[in-house]
């Protein structure tokens, strides 16, 4: 090598050694998301991502609390003033992030645009029960029904919008540069991986402590628990494999916040046709499962054995048994339903069984301990791990006999209506869009579930608690666990209470310190 | 000409097998707009408005149409956003990434390679092609959060995503490069080899010629064509492998635009997205094309 190009290399390495430096955290809260927010505006916002992000920007009338129990959020009050009226009472001196007043004329603009068929929601059917949104004045609104629908509440939580922006005209600045009341404000979305907010001084509770909200698209799990070790982010909002806490909950520059979720894992069965059809089959399953151990060493004790859809902070919720391990039982009713043991323990099975699971890696390692539980009692399992489109599609269609899923959260027991329900099950008449992906059908059930979308709020968990016994009777699913919402977050951001629903909404009350 | 015309079939053909394939993934694009519980008329009329009710060779005329006058939008209503735009962000970051790593598998490479073949039974040779072989075998999911543990954590020299600073460049060129300069200094070595062997290699010897120059400016420059053919078809791989790498690093490149397209069923920006990269693998090898003749005076007489 010539002096020339020796001295030019020394060059080239003291340069990157100069550069080679530790990182300053940005200014603010950082808040690592692992995919990015379909939109800002609530109305548009399928994903979980976007409809928290939303919701801080442009919260709705009401909240859920972690019992899932609607509270105020712009309106101070609700009340039915009768099986088809409800009415709202709106905070005093609410104002929109851009200083206008929000009244009640802009609930109505909202709900009215979500409500007609131009905007093209995908939230549009949620509001098919109301017949008209009648401003009373400036604080009062009232939300006229077709019929009785006491779910109505669950819908109360969309984000409310400046009427001047509610309309189809008013989308796209919505979307560019979204106002709403919440407590932070829109300030800067580059690119869709990244996103500003700030804290509104005239939020309703009061301005947020933390200055300055950084959301940062980070899709690789690795790289995301990286950060939180690199102290380069603050806060991952469930967003992190159970595998990895005990090792974060070591690090001194990390803490991880739990709370009971709402969220519920089940064993879907196919109930059409084959060996499941047999409720005493779908029941023997259910004996052979020990969900208590997957808790205890996959969940690391981050989630809570099932009983049914409803966790047990959920208002609704009535206690239940669930899947009782009892191997002796399961097969006596494989002996009863045609399956007996061929050639004894351990030998060829009684019968086999497919199992459908997404790609995730946890889900899978779980599905193979259900294979192995499963075995023990005769029963072989094939499970088949398919891409999310591929898994989707088959459940929709029919396509499988037992499947492993969740819902997010579960919020409004109503919900069992749209899984449980006999008309919702996929067709190609409803463009395979109904939630009974098992086709279970009950007359006794539907009834009770149509009652209860109907009663008052004080008869509905009576009805939900015939209807879980039913379901009991019935286990068109399996109930595994309920999932804990887990918040991994750094010292430097304190006072943060991780929601049961996962929701960001906890940031406005918490703060920023130094580390 | 013949090669405009087999780089047009390259391109067409990759606008079609993309097309056919986005038809035969299961999804509904209709499902992801407007909620699987929406009516059948308003899907139809979405189905209508965003034209996925045309056969899918009316679609893809669509779009190129839309693609060539930069017209072409999001299919996703109700804010159709232009798609070139944000191709236009991404895209130089990409090639920024590439570059950087084909700078760095290029640096590494060609003097292991070199330094292997000209001490060829060696323990340098044994030790270089030990270090190469454990650089194809190490996945790049695997070995970027490896980097990233070493220099981001451990050293805290280096951040662990992001695309804010030359900084962040670093880790994803690395991990990207290092399967490319793995087998790029294989190749070094065994044209290096070859060319070693030729008559005017013992000649520039017997002329008492320093053996570096030998090596650097007589084998060395005769054995560049393999190498550069293996840099033009290896590009392409780290257009691919550059979906990985982004997914790992948070870069927001043509991978990370790709892969939210895919999940939002965004048809028109999958298609731009695969289009671009067909066009940039086409240019690159056109390119390498043009390479050969500065760098070989025989490929230049015959052209």
């Amino acid at each position: 090598m010539s002096p020339l190009h020796r001295r030019a290399a020394l060059g080239l390495l003291l340069a990157l050694v100069a550069g080679c430096r530790p990182e300053r955290p940005p200014d603010g809260i950082t808040v690592l998301v692992e995919a990015p927010p379909d939109s800002l505006d609530d109305r548009f916002a399928l994903t979980a991502i976007g409809q928290r992000i939303s919701q801080l920007i442009a919260p709705g009338l009401i909240t859920f609390d972690d019992t899932s129990t609607p509270v105020p959020s712009l309106a101070e009050a609700f009340r039915w003033r009768s099986p088809t009226v409800m009415e709202f009472t709106l905070r005093a001196g609410l104002t929109f992030h851009d200083g206008t007043a929000l009244t009640a004329e802009d609930v109505k603009a909202t709900y009215d645009s979500v409500r007609a068929r131009p905007l093209q929601s995908p939230k549009t059917h949620r509001y098919a029960p109301i017949q008209e949104v009648e401003v009373v004045d400036d604080r009062t609104v009232r939300f006229h029904l077709h019929r009785p629908y006491a779910p109505l509440l669950a819908e109360m939580s969309l984000s409310i919008l400046p009427s001047e922006r509610a309309g189809l005209e008013g989308v796209e600045l919505q979307a560019a540069h979204p106002v709403g009341a919440g407590a932070f404000r829109f300030e800067s979305q580059p690119d869709e991986e990244h996103l500003t907010l700030v804290s509104f001084e005239g939020f309703h509770g009061g301005a947020p402590a933390i200055p300055r909200l950084h959301f940062r698209v980070v899709r690789d799990e690795t790289t995301r628990v990286l950060e939180l070790l690199k102290g380069r982010a603050d806060l991952v909002n469930n967003a992190v494999s159970p595998a990895v806490l005990p090792m974060l909950r070591r690090e001194p520059g990390l803490r991880v916040l739990t709370r009971p979720g709402t969220g519920y894992a089940y064993l879907g069965f196919n109930l059409r046709s084959g060996p499941l059809a047999d409720a005493r089959v779908r029941r023997a399953v259910c004996h052979l499962l020990e969900v208590q151990p997957i808790v205890e060493h996959k969940f690391h004790g981050l989630a809570v054995p099932a009983t049914g859809m409803l966790p047990a902070t959920h208002w609704a919720h009535v206690p239940g048994e669930g899947c009782r391990y009892d191997a002796a039982e399961a097969a006596r009713l494989l002996d009863a339903a045609g399956y007996p043991d061929p050639d004894g323990p351990g030998g060829r099975p009684r019968l086999t069984l497919s199992l459908k699971v997404s790609t995730d890696r946890f889900r899978k390692s779980v599905a193979l301990v259900f294979k192995e539980q499963l075995a023990r009692g005769g029963v072989e399992l094939e499970v088949r791990s398919l891409e999310f489109g591929t898994l989707f599609s088959d459940i929709r269609r029919g396509n499988f006999e037992v499947v492993t899923l969740k819902w997010a959260s579960v919020m409004e027991p109503d919900l069992m209506r749209g899984v449980y329900h006999s008309s919702n099950v996929p067709t190609e008449g409803n463009h395979w869009g109904g939630w009974n992906r098992g086709a279970l059908k009950d007359a006794q059930l539907d009834a009770l579930l149509d009652e209860a979308s109907r009663a008052e709020h004080s008869e509905r968990k009576a009805l939900y608690a015939r209807a879980q016994a039913r379901l009991d009777t019935l286990l068109p699913y399996a109930p595994l666990w309920h999932e804990s919402s887990v918040a991994v977050v750094s010292r430097r951001l304190e006072g943060f209470e991780p929601s049961a629903h996962g929701l960001f909404t906890p940031l406005a009350r918490a703060r920023q310190v130094a580390p | 000409m013949r090669r405009a015309v087999s780089a047009s079939i390259a391109v067409v053909g990759a606008l079609l097998l993309v097309s056919l394939f986005l038809n035969l993934v299961p999804g509904d694009p209709i499902d992801v707009m407007l909620g699987e519980q929406a009516s059948e008329v308003d899907r139809e009329a979405l189905r209508r408005s965003v034209g996925l009710d045309q056969p899918w060779y009316t679609q893809l005329w669509t779009f190129t149409r839309a693609f060539v006058t930069g017209e072409l939008r999001t299919s996703l209503p109700p804010f159709q956003k232009k798609v070139l735009p944000a191709i236009g962000e991404a895209l130089p970051k990409t090639l920024l990434l590439t570059l950087a790593s084909l700078l760095i598998s290029v640096a590494l490479a060609i003097p292991l390679g070199v330094a292997a073949a000209a001490r060829k039974g060696t323990a340098v040779d044994s030790a270089a092609m030990g270090v190469a072989v454990a650089g194809v075998a190490l996945p790049r999911f695997w070995l970027g959060p490896m980097l990233i543990i070493v220099f981001a954590l451990w050293l805290d020299w280096l951040p662990v995503s992001g695309a804010e600073s030359w900084r962040h460049l670093v880790l994803p060129s690395l991990t990207l490069g290092t399967a490319l300069a793995a087998f790029l200094s294989r190749m070094t070595r065994a044209a290096m080899l070859e060319t070693l062997r030729e008559d005017f290699v013992t000649t520039a010897r017997a002329k008492g010629l320093h053996p570096r120059v030998v090596l650097w400016k007589h084998a060395f420059r005769n054995a560049l064509l393999p190498i550069l053919t293996v840099l033009g078809l290896e590009f392409g791989g780290l257009l691919g492998g550059a979906i990985v790498t982004e997914k790992v690093f948070a870069w927001p490149g043509m991978g990370t635009l790709l892969l939210t397209a895919i999940e939002k069923r965004d048809y028109n920006t999958v298609r731009a997205t695969v289009l671009v990269f067909t066009l940039c693998y086409v240019l690159v090898n056109a390119l390498t094309d043009v390479a050969y003749t500065l760098v070989d005076p025989r490929v230049r007489r015959r052209s």
